[in-house]
Order: C-alpha cells, then structure tokens, then sequence
C-alpha cells in the first residue's frame, strides 16, 4: 500500500544542512501494524508526517497504492484525508469548543455524510467506547484515557484504510495506555492498517512489525 | 452545518468575553461614527429633494465682479423679473421674493389678539408662482389667488397658530407693523427643515407696490435684494437659458460688471454663493468618518489575528481530519461578516441615539431620517458587508495556511517578526492620529476662548440696542432726554451700524495716496453720542462735537486707517469719497467692528445728523437690572413713536450669534468629538496588540512564572515597546499639529502654548500604560498551569 523510495528530509540552515531523514526506504502492505521506535530526535514524528501527507519530504519518491502523492493539490490531499487516513496524537488534540459527540461528528461533517447516517454512525462509536454517557462532555471534563479514546474514535469513524497514531500512549497511565493498545489491536484484527509511533516496547509488541529509526536512517526493520 | 456555525460563534464569545466586548466596541464605535456623518452628508446632499420640480428650480443670482474676490450673491435686482426673463420660450415660471425689511435675520412685527407685539422673521414679498414652481402643501384657501391682490397675506400653519389659536385664519385681518392692515388669503404648512427657503409668511407682491409707492423698482438694476426664482419647462437647457439671459442683459449699459446666472436648486443649499466652502467642509467630514472607520477595521483584523492564535489549535486539528483550506477560510470569513453585521445593526441604535449629540455639536437643528431612508441604510449595509469581507479576508488567509504539523507543535509564529512589526506601525500610526486630534482638539479650544475673551476694544457689557424704521422725525436730543429721566439708562446713541451688526463699505483716497491707491473701507454714520457710549477710545484728536458746526463735513477714522495712509500727524489731514473730501478731527484706538476672527478693518466714521428718520439702529448701555431698562426703554420708544413697534436685543446674543463663533465654537467641538473617538479605537488597537504578543508569549510567561520570575520583567518589556511607539506618534502628531495651527484661518490666534502638547501626551501615555498594566495584571493572576498544560 505504502511506498517509500529513497525519502530524505533535511533543513537548510546558514551554514549546514541537517538531515532529519536519510535514505529511508519503506514499503507498507495492507493489514500491517507498524511500531515505529526510536531515541528522541530521530526523525519518527517527521516520517509518519511525510506518510500523513501533513509534511513534504525534501527528496525521494512516496506512492500510495502506486500513485505518486507528492507535490498533490490541496484539494486531494484533503480527499485523502476526509476518506483514507486517521490520525490520532499524544497530546490528544481534541477540539476544546467541541462536544465529545461534536468532536466525533465533524470529521463525517467533512466528508458530507448525511445527517441521520452521521447520527448512527457516531452513536455506534460511542457505543463501542463506552461513552454514550459522556457524550455530551467537553474534553477537558475527561481523563487522559477517556480523552484519547476519544481521539481514536473521531480518526475511525470515517472509516479510513490507514490510522497514524504518534505516541498515542505517551501521556497516558500504563493501564490507561494498555487499554488504548487493545482499542489498536482490536481495530487491526477488523483489518485496519496501522502505523504507530512508540517510547513503550511493550506496547510497541502489540504490531507485527518494528522499525527502528536512528539519525533519520532505518537500522531494524523486524517483522513478526 | 449552520447550526454548527452558530454554535461555533457562541462558544467562542462565551471563551472570551472581554475580546468580545472589545471587539464590539471597536466595531460598534466605528460604525457608528460612520453611520453619523453618512447620515449628516446624506442630510445636506437632499436638501429641497421633496419639491417635485427639483430638477427645474434655479435661482438668478448676482456674480459681482467689480468686488475682490468676485462676489458671487445670492440675490438680484428685480429688473431681471421684469427684464431679462419674463419673455424667454423655455422659462415656466418666474418668481421674484424680496425678504420682508430686506438682510438677513430681520423681519415684521404683528400684532397679537392681546394687542401685544409679535416679532417674526423670515418673511417674504411673493409673488403667487411660488405655489407653482415649490412644493407647497395649503392647508386652509385657495393658492392659485392667494398672492395676487394687494393687502394679502399667506401665512405658515406655525404663524397661524401663534396669531389665530382658534383656528379657521383665511379671511381675517392681520396687521404688520402696527399700521398696515392685511387679509389672510391661505394658510400653509410649514416648510420642511431641509428646505432652504423657508418663510414663515408671505406677503403679496401686490402689496409691495403699494407700500414701496409704485412699480419703478421693477426697473431698478442697482437693487440687488432680491430673489429671483426661474422654473424651467422640462426639458429645457439650464445653458441655453444661461447664454440667453446673459445675452438679454450686455444691453443694460450702466451695470455691466454684475452678471445675472443661473444656480440650480440641488446647489442652494450645499454651495449658496457658488463656492466650494461647503463642500470641503463636508469632503473633511466624510475623510475623518472612513478614517476612523478604517482605523477600526483594521483593529478588529489585529484582534482577529490575536484571537486566531488561540484558535490555531483547533483550526490545526480541523485540517489534518479533513477540513480544506477554503472551508476554513469561508467561515472564518462567515464569522466575521456576521460579527460586522451585528455591529452595525447596535450601531445604527447607537448612531439613531447620538443625533441629538451630533445636533449640539454642529450647532445644528437637523432631523436626522434613518429608517426609511433606503438609500443611507443599503449604503451602510454595504460598507459593513465590505468591511466584513475585507478585514475577514487577511486573517482568513492567515489562518487557514497555518501549517498543522507547526500549529499542533505550538509553532505558528516562528517566522511571523514581519507581521509583528506591520502591526506595531499600524498601532503606532493610530496613536500618532489621536495625539494629532488631542492636539487640535486643545489648540482649538483655548482658540475659542481666546475669541470669546479677547478684549474689543469697547465696552461690550449692558449694551442693549433696536432697529428703529420709522415714518416721522424726531430730534434725537428728546429721545435721550426721556431716556436719560430714569437712572437704569445710562448712555444712548444711534449709528448706522453697530459692532457686529451691519457693515457699510466704500473706497477711500487720502492725501498722500499715490495715483489711482484706493483703499476698500468700512464706514459708519454716528451721532455724537457712539464713541462715549460703546467707551471708545480716543487715540488723537477729539470725538464729534457740537461746538462745531463743520463736524458734519468732517470724519474720524481708526488706528488701522492712520497706519494705511501713512500718517504720521491725522488731525486736519484730508480723505475723499465719492468725490467729497473730509478732514479728519480724530483717531480712535483700534476696537473689533467685526467678529474677531477677521482682521480690523480701515474704519470711518462720519457725523450723523443729530435726527431720528427713517431706519437706524438705536444702542443705550443700562446699569443694573437688564430687565427693567429692557422695559423702560421700550415703553419710552413706544411712548414716542406710537405707530411702530420696537425689539431690544441684548448685544451678547448678537455676540454669540456671530457666525466666526458659532463656527469656532463647532469646530472645538467636532474635533474633540473625533480626538475621543479616535483615542478610544488606538486603545483598543493597543491592547488588541499587546494582547498579541502576549497569546504568542503565553508558555514563555508561564514558564518563567513557575521559575519563580516577577511580572517585572514582562511589564518592563511592553512598556518599552509602546514607549516606542508613543515616541514615533510625538514625531509625527505635534508637528503636524503645529501646522494646523499655522494654517489655521483666523486673523488673532493665541500664541501655541506647550502644555498644550504635554497634556495631550501625558493623556496618551496615561493610557497606554493602563493598557498594559491590565494585561500586566491578568498575567500576574493567572495560574502559570494553565498556559502550560498542553504542553
Ligand atoms: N523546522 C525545523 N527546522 C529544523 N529542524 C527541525 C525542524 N523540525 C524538526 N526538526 C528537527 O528534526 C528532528 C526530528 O524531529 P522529530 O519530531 O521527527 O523527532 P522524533 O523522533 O519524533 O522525536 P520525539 O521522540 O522527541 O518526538 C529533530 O532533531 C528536530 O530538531
Ligand atoms: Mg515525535
């Protein structure tokens, strides 16, 4: 699904030129579940960017299903993030005006799902979540846990192919981060393909494949 | 998707409720200032609009060309009527009206059913056209016969009421001036307030004949109190009729140098005397209204830019699940037209609200028309609606570029110092306008004061004075024999004119004038009694005397003459008028015979002939009670001249009414009106600016208050900027200020006082630092977790 030929991606300062990613080289099959691990610095939250389309790499060739996605228009990139990909963060990233409920909806808003499919479509998440109680909340009305399980269902419920998780456990508890890795592993066993990044090795366990990234080059590349 | 908006909005204003409150403001003020003067100008551009043949009305007035400048005068000799237009195809209608007594502000006494006198101005001669040519609504009679026999009268609804409380006044008598009895033919009603012309009443032209002994002033060219109103048929060419009346007139010889042309109604009131006073004054007046309104657009794209840092999170977020650019924009420009919408809806109250503001401060009475008026309505719609879209546009394009990655990383403006200083040059240039206004607003109002108490030159206290018009004559002595009987009366004398009402000019040549040197003078007729009794001081020579019988061949001139002649020693030395040479007996110390504003001008006086006859104006100075001699003097009058009726004004009130004063004393107020609105909106700019650099500081401030930092630090900071930036309004506001006051018109100005400039600046930075001191504050407060927690 994914392809990644040769990415680099550097900053140009006055004097030198900073290489944040070099030569990375990654292919990406449907139904994979991808950790990505690594010391601080060393590029993860660049390359799930590049691979989220919300970075350009600086070098290099990146195919989605064989189609180039470099250098897109606005407006499909928008297309592909409205229908093929969800993201969810470490710091949750809700939106802080919004309702849990609001919060869930808007991304079907964007996509122009029809009012009464949008209401079933989001109830069912809410259902799943255990948060029909809640629905109503604001976000900083919940916990950490409760406020990534959120993030999680707003970047599903669209119904994307691929979810983009950066260290969606690094705020959280264990148990709360545990609980959120079974949401994860439930989501790839209904055939979702998922890319994360991770500090946990534990939780880093939970995908059947790691890469470990160093200096922006790939040193590992384990599958399970 | 609409409900989302709405609700989008509401929670927005529920975060911020002061940034709302702000933000309003400075929408709401500056709409509103704009809506105002909209109003004001739509006001003055649709005079006479409700007459129905408004595009056919013209006046024939007077160009004056043997006066410098060229005079243009609104009036005409009544020979034009009879003359030069009665036989012209693509005339209508003419019409010749002469105002009752002639000049401005004068009138007709009537007299009421109590017997008592009733002093009304702004009455007409007319002839009957008037009904056919002006939009008239006759609520009692008949207007195709109510102005042409002798001996009838038209009056207004107003007048008819004051003189027929019962009602049903068509056919009963009037009388005009204690003697000439006239029939009440019509009644109409009252003018609009947006009509020029105005009257109160009109007498028949019929009637004029009678009392002016005959109709050769049908033939008199050198009369020019007349007004001379065309009606053109439809269709007609106003130039054509300009070319055809001037040609009628190179036949009248002896006048040549005065030319008949015509003014159209639209212009009447908006420009009366054909020049362009007006409507610079209005061109002023709509530039300070955008001004301010754009000052206060580009405050509420500060703001918004401020706002939308805090809401870059979430407009982040909004991306990366799939909103576009162009959604983002569009509501964001959505939020910001309905904002301006709103603002403008409380402005219109706010605008309806302060007109009786703006009445006071134009020294007006104007019924300002707001509903209703679709024109003025849809005009502001679409300046708001414009001003929605254009201050939406910026921060719309702004934001919705925002690069996620950076925005969630808390990093939009890593590269945004251009944007900062734009903003600071903006703020800066508000608060260098509002020092400016400060500025002017206090050189005018020491400038009006300085007017208002700068010495005359006479003694203009106690004075109380009358016109007097009347048939028979009376030897002045026995006038002031009678009122010198009673101790309230303490001086009297009559003149020509007074200080401050009526100017007489002529040209002058003097011994040791060189050739063909003319000088343009203004002259006065006294009795002996002017100068002790305005206290007028002798500089040489000696006042008017009887002891000298050649006095009446003699003349007396000002200061201000002596230093034109170039003379060193007056008394005997010689002048010629008209062909007549006077020698001078006396100079008198400078005094103001006009407004202030105008310089003193070369004055002459001659000797009067000690008799009271037709029409002077009579001045006594009272001691004690106003009342009381008001009283005394009036029953005397009347004792002496029972056939005519007498007003005794106060010479303060003539004072006041001064047309230099009253024009001063608006401008004050105008443009303090404008240094308060602009210094309210760079407030606002200010602190939608430090409020700025504060949201883009937030984690920077929390941090180092949880290292244990003082606010000092931060205080310090600001402050320094906005230092700055005062610094660059001093620059640029004092000096031009200095050259307002340079240019300012006028011919005696206060010296330029610098505490003028220190409290002007003092005000400025007072407000400043209460600006930052409030942010300063909220800072201090605030709990450092707070701006830390997404982090
Ligand atoms: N705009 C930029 N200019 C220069 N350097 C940048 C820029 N953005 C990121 N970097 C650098 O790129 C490197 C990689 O950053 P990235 O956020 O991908 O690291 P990471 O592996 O996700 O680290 P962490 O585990 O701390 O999240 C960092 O060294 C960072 O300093
Ligand atoms: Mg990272």
């Amino acid at each position: 699904m994914i392809h990644l030929t040769n990415i680099d991606k550097y900053y140009d300062s006055k004097f030198q030129r900073t290489f944040v990613l070099k030569a990375v080289n990654l292919e990406v099959k449907e139904g994979e579940f991808v950790s990505i691990m690594g010391p601080s610095g060393s590029g993860k939250s660049t390359l799930l960017n590049i691979i989220g389309l919300l970075d350009q790499p600086s070098a290099g060739e990146y195919t989605l299903y064989d189609k180039t996605v470099l250098d897109l228009k606005e407006k499909v990139k928008v297309d592909y993030h409205r229908n093929f990909m969800g993201f969810i963060f470490q710091a949750y990233h809700l939106i802080e005006e919004m309702t849990v409920y609001e919060n869930i909806e808007t991304p079907l808003i964007y996509k122009g799902v029809k009012g009464r499919e949008r209401e079933a479509m989001v109830a069912d998440l809410l259902d799943r979540f255990n948060m029909v109680a809640k629905k109503d909340l604001f976000p900083q009305q919940l916990s950490g846990g409760q406020q990534q399980l959120v993030g999680i269902a707003r970047a599903i419920v669209g119904k994307p192919k691929l979810l983009l998780a950066d260290e969606p456990t690094g705020n959280l508890h264990s148990s709360q981060g545990e609980m959120i890795m079974e949401t994860l592993k439930a989501l790839h066993e209904e055939g979702m393909t998922i890319i994360q990044v991770t500090h946990n090795e534990k939780f880093a366990g939970y995908g059947t494949r790691i890469i470990r990234l160093e200096d922006g080059i790939i040193r590992k590349d384990e599958k399970y | 998707m609409i409900k989302h908006f709405f609700i989008n909005i509401l929670r927005n204003i529920r975060q911020n409720k002061v940034f709302t409150l702000i933000n309003y403001a400075n929408l709401v003020i500056g709409f509103a200032v704009f809506i105002l003067f909209s109003a004001l100008i739509s006001h003055e551009l649709n005079y006479d609009k409700f007459n129905v043949n408004y595009d056919d009305i013209y006046r024939v007035q007077t160009r004056q060309e043997d006066s410098h400048p060229t005079n243009f005068c609104t009036y005409s000799p009544a020979a034009y009527r009879y003359h030069l237009m009665a036989d012209l195809p693509e005339i209508e209608k003419v019409l010749l009206m002469r105002e009752v007594s002639g000049g401005a502000n004068s009138g007709q006494f009537f007299t009421l059913p109590d017997g008592s006198q009733l002093y009304e101005k702004d009455g007409y001669w007319s002839e009957n056209s008037i009904f056919e040519i002006f939009t008239i609504v006759i609520k009692e009679g008949n207007k195709a016969t109510a102005l042409t026999e002798p001996n009838t009268i038209v009056l207004s609804e107003t007048l008819s009421e004051k003189l027929f409380p019962e009602g049903n006044a068509v056919g009963k008598q009037v009388t005009i001036g204690k003697r000439v009895p006239l029939t009440v033919t019509a009644v109409y009603a009252d003018f609009p307030k947006d009509s020029n012309l105005r009257p109160t009443y009109l007498v028949s032209m019929p009637t004029y004949d009678v009392l002016s002994g005959g109709s050769e002033y049908r033939d008199n060219w050198t009369s020019i109190t007349f007004d001379n109103y065309v009606l053109l048929k439809k269709g007609a060419d106003p130039k054509l009729v300009d070319a055809k009346i001037k040609d009628a007139f190179k036949n009248v010889k002896d006048y040549e140098k005065s030319t008949p042309y015509l003014h159209p109604l639209s212009k009447l009131h908006i420009s009366p005397n054909s020049q362009p006073d007006m409507i610079v004054g209005l061109g002023i007046l709509s530039f300070a209204a955008l001004l301010i309104l754009i000052l206060s657009s580009v405050n509420y794209i500060n703001l918004s830019l401020a706002n939308s840092t805090q809401r870059s999170k979430e407009i982040g977020i909004k991306k990366v699940i799939g909103s576009s650019k162009k959604l983002i924009a569009s509501q964001f420009i959505a939020e910001t037209i309905f904002h301006t919408l709103i603002a403008t809806i409380i402005a219109l109250c706010v605008a309806y609200l302060s007109f009786p503001m703006l009445n006071h401060i134009l020294n007006k009475n104007i019924d300002f028309i707001l509903w209703g008026n679709w024109q003025l309505l849809g005009f502001v719609g679409f300046v708001s609606l414009l001003v929605g879209v254009l201050s939406g546009l910026y921060p719309s394009l702004v934001i919705s570029s925002y690069n996620p990655v950076k925005v969630l990383k808390g990093k939009i403006f890593s590269n945004n110092n251009n944007s900062i200083s734009i903003k600071k040059i903006l703020v800066a240039t508000q608060f260098s306008i509002s020092l400016f206004m400060l500025i002017v607003s206090l050189i005018l109002f020491n400038h009006v004061n300085f007017i208002l108490n700068k010495d005359l030159g006479f003694d203009s206290k106690n004075i109380l004075y009358t016109e007097i018009n009347i048939s028979d004559k009376t030897p002045f002595e026995t006038v002031k024999t009678r009122m010198l009987q009673h101790p309230e009366i303490a001086d009297i004398s009559f003149s020509s004119t007074i200080p401050f009402v009526g100017n007489i000019g002529g040209y002058v040549t003097w011994e040791g004038a060189a050739q063909n040197e003319k000088e343009m003078i203004s002259r006065n007729y006294v009795n002996y009694d002017f100068i002790p009794t305005y206290n007028l001081k002798m500089a040489y020579g000696r006042n008017f005397s009887k002891e000298y019988p050649a006095d009446n061949q003699a003349c007396i001139i000002n200061e201000t003459a002596l230093k034109v002649f170039g003379w060193t020693d007056p008394i005997g030395k010689r002048i010629t008028m008209y062909g007549k040479s006077y020698p001078v007996i006396g100079v008198v110390k400078d005094f103001h015979p006009f407004s202030v504003h105008n310089p003193i001008p070369t004055y002459i006086m001659f000797l009067k002939d000690n008799v009271i006859s037709g029409s002077t104006l009579l001045t006594l100075r009272f001691t004690g009670d106003e009342q009381k001699a008001r009283y005394l003097a009036t029953s005397e009058l009347e004792n002496i001249f029972p056939n005519d009726p007498f007003e005794f004004k106060d010479f303060g009130v003539a004072f006041y009414l001064d047309f230099a004063i009253s024009f001063w004393q608006s401008m004050k107020r105008m443009f303090m009106f404008f240094a308060v609105v602009t210094l309210v909106i760079s407030t606002i700019g200010l602190f939608g600016l430090i409020l700025f650099t504060i949201k883009r500081r937030t984690k920077e401030i929390g941090v180092r208050k949880v290292l244990g930092s003082s606010v000092r630090s931060i205080y310090w900071q600001l402050s320094s900027e906005v230092i700055a930036m005062l610094g660059f309004a001093i620059l640029v506001g004092c000096p031009s200020a200095i050259y307002i006051y340079n240019t300012m018109p006028g011919a005696y100005k206060e010296p330029l006082s610098i505490m003028v400039f220190i409290v002007s600046v003092v005000l400025v930075a007072i407000i400043a630092v209460l600006t930052i001191s409030y942010h300063v504050v909220k800072i201090a407060i605030s709990n450092p977790v707070e701006a830390l927690r997404y982090e």
